[in-house]
């Protein structure tokens, strides 16, 4: 019996010192900024060192978050009230949490850095602001210059409409040997819908009313932009967004949408290629516009949080223009929030980095209505339904899924 | 003395009890209390009680239909042939003969792998211009993109499933067959019994609490089928990968419907301790020990 209490009695000091350990864990310092992003710490952490030189009383502990985690990391952190200080929050998170009055009215606080910084849509609510936009991230076309050579067309002249993009697309595909002329987007969830919508919002199409209480989906607009979508069908490949980029990097694809990531990847991975980046085209030269994505990062600070002021201050901090600049230069994958930014030397001497901030000008934020990610669902699937049915003519592919569509949205709205 | 033992055995158990109660029984039930409200964890304090509404919206909703008939065909066609392949490599390498550690060991490796790992390695093999369609294609075979063909992309993964699940099965037949005494066979052997009589009259019945096993714990598994969907397809094409858990996985995690989400697993759960109740009356059958 002794003997038995003499293995018990240690393990349950252990135990009981785990358990007192954990209740008893010493209170963060106030002047501890916990920050969770999404960047590699080598991009941050000389921002942060620089911030902690100039704010001699604050600290900052930086977490870094996966994008496949990340979401639901912050979701845990929101539900169990122990949130972060600020946190980076990709667009597509933004309208659920916003609509989740989690977020930090920060109206006050960057009032006076409104007229410096684009992407103000992405986290507000009438005038209200629950954050500043950090980077944003548009989608171009990206086209191989060897190939174009090869098909026999002007490399020096991409495609700036959708007849000359067909056509380009057709003249490169006919290369064969595993060449394909267009990178048609598959079902990649988040993805499929950036590389799709640049057509219909060029060719005038909409998803929402401007007040996002009816849904504008099945309209002529949308479903000519998606007949056309589903014409590039023929002169191209339908695969998934890394195994297009892939494609295109092995200089297997003549054309395709993509972000600015390609611009990192390809000097370091294929320096060899060469490669040009356009603007989205659009409908015809005398009708529509060049469309595209835009997207981007925001910081945020939460009601939970109890350094408010002090995450303000840090964020302040990060979207000042040359900490933001040493940031998109570091990362090269995204183009800074501040406008003006295309007139640095940085930009000056990338014309390829420049196209993404002209894409800017045409790019569409998406609406802020919280059922936003599943609207953005339905779309998707209603495209690649039509993607598949390749028995139809594309008009009326094209119109069933608009319908297919319409429908979903409606039902998301009803539920509101 | 017997008071006092059993305050030794619950203080050495206290450290799991701990650990099971806050993260087994606590969220168990946490769940399952969720699953009758409109709980979304960005809008905690605002969750109402629904009732049973989100088991019927669960039962209303096709895509809970569609995901829960991939699910089925997931199960149905992988757990017949882990279990057959897990059996026969089984029966191959238990003999002793040069090389058999090699090849148990090398069986078995799949097992030991991250799902997430293989799933990659999976994905690129399975890509349009990877390595089993540049196999396909040298003998002049029809070469499918196989993720992305809405016919293909779920018995491609559950290829996958079984290639990667046999071993681990293996192992467990092995230690089923190593419990079979010897002597039955020699006696058998005595006796003029073929191979395939001893198989058939001894091996499987003596096997039968093992298979039982295989079956309850890998239809469990089956069911639960969720990593590799989320490297390998998303759910597509055409949502024909979408299976029961990524379905819950989305509505909790994208849509931030956790308590439909919860409801959604609860009948996830039902329906695994009905397969496992109808296995054990089948398979398990007069004095079979699961």
């Amino acid at each position: 019996m002794n003997a038995r209490w003499s293995h018990a009695a240690p393990l349950a000091c252990l135990a009981l010192a785990l358990i007192a350990g954990a209740c008893t864990r010493q209170p963060a310092r106030a002047t501890e900024i916990v920050f969770w992003q999404f960047w590699p710490a080598e991009v941050i952490t000389p921002l942060l060192e620089k911030f902690e030189a100039e704010n001699p009383g604050l600290k900052v502990r930086m977490e870094q978050l996966t994008w496949d985690s990340g979401k639901d990391k912050i979701l845990a952190a929101v539900a169990s009230g122990t949130v972060p200080d600020l946190c980076e929050l990709g667009s597509t998170y933004m309208p659920r949490f916003l609509a989740s009055r989690a977020l930090a009215d920060w109206s006050a606080g960057i009032a006076d850095l409104k007229p410096g910084i684009r992407g103000w849509e992405m986290c507000s609510i009438g005038d209200a602001n629950y954050g500043v936009p950090w980077v944003l991230g548009t989608r171009a076309l990206f086209y191989n210059k060897t190939l174009f050579a090869r098909a026999g067309l002007d490399s020096l002249h991409p495609p700036e409409t959708w007849d000359q993009l067909y056509r380009a697309a057709a003249a490169i595909q006919r290369l064969g040997h595993g060449v394909h002329g267009y990178g048609v987007s598959a079902n990649d969830r988040q993805k499929l819908f950036k590389k799709f919508m640049p057509y219909a919002w060029g060719n005038g199409g909409e998803i929402l009313s401007t007040g996002l209480d009816s849904a504008r989906f099945d309209s002529p607009e949308n479903r000519a932009a998606l007949a056309f979508y589903l014409t590039l069908r023929k002169v191209g490949t339908l695969g998934l967004q890394d195994a297009l980029d892939r494609d295109f990097k092995d200089g297997k694809l003549g054309l395709e949408i993509s972000g600015a990531w390609l611009l990192k990847q390809i000097p370091n991975e294929v320096p060899t290629l060469r490669y040009g980046v356009a603007l989205v085209p659009k409908p015809a030269t005398d009708r529509g516009t060049h469309a595209s994505f835009a997207g981007g990062e925001v910081l945020v600070g939460f009601q939970a949080s109890k350094r408010k002021e002090a995450a303000l201050r840090l964020a302040r901090f990060l979207v000042r223009p040359d900490n933001v600049e040493a940031l998109v230069e570091a990362a090269q994958s995204v183009q800074p929030a501040t406008v003006g930014a295309d007139t640095t030397a940085f930009y000056l001497a990338r014309p390829n980095q420049q196209v993404m901030i002209r894409q800017f000008e045409f790019a569409r934020f998406t609406p802020n209505h919280p059922e936003w990610d599943a609207m953005e669902a339905a779309i998707e699937d209603a495209v690649e339904k039509a993607l598949y049915d390749t028995q139809s003519p594309p008009e009326s592919s094209a119109a069933h899924a608009a319908a297919d569509a319409q429908r979903a949205i409606v039902e998301l709205l009803e539920k509101h | 003395m017997r008071a006092h033992s059993r305050v030794t055995s619950w203080t050495l158990l206290s450290p799991w009890v701990f650990a099971f109660g806050l993260f087994g029984l606590f969220p168990f039930l946490f769940s399952f209390a969720a699953s009758f409200t409109d709980y979304s964890p960005i809008r905690a304090s605002e969750a109402r009680f629904v009732g049973l509404a989100n088991y019927a919206r669960a039962l209303h909703e096709p895509a809970f239909w569609s995901a829960l008939s991939n699910t089925a065909l997931f199960v149905i066609g992988t757990i017949p042939f882990t279990t057959a392949l897990a059996l026969a490599l089984a029966l191959a390498v238990q003999p002793a003969f040069r090389g058999r550690t090699v090849l148990r060991v090398g069986f078995f490796v799949p097992s030991v792998v991250s799902v997430v790992v293989l799933s990659l390695v999976f994905k690129g093999l399975y890509a349009a211009d990877g390595s089993l369609n540049t196999l396909l294609r040298a003998l002049h075979l029809p070469a499918p993109d196989w993720l992305l063909d809405p016919r293909a992309a779920l018995p491609a993964i559950m290829a996958m499933d079984v290639w990667s699940a046999s071993g681990y099965y293996m192992i467990i037949f092995l230690a089923g067959l190593e419990a079979i005494p010897r002597e039955l066979y020699e006696a058998a052997r005595l006796e003029g019994a073929s191979s395939w009589d001893c198989f058939a009259h001894i091996t499987l019945p003596l096997l039968r609490p093992t298979l039982l096993f295989v079956l309850v714990v890998n239809t469990i598994r089956s069911l639960q089928i969720f990593a590799e969907v989320f490297v390998m397809t998303h759910g597509g094409p055409l949502g024909r990968t979408t299976t029961l858990v990524y379905y819950l996985y989305e509505q909790a995690f994208s849509r931030f419907n956790l308590g439909y989400a919860s409801a959604v697993a609860y009948l996830l759960f039902l329906l695994s301790l009905m397969l496992a109740w109808l296995q054990l009356k089948v398979v398990g059958g007069r004095g079979a020990k699961g």
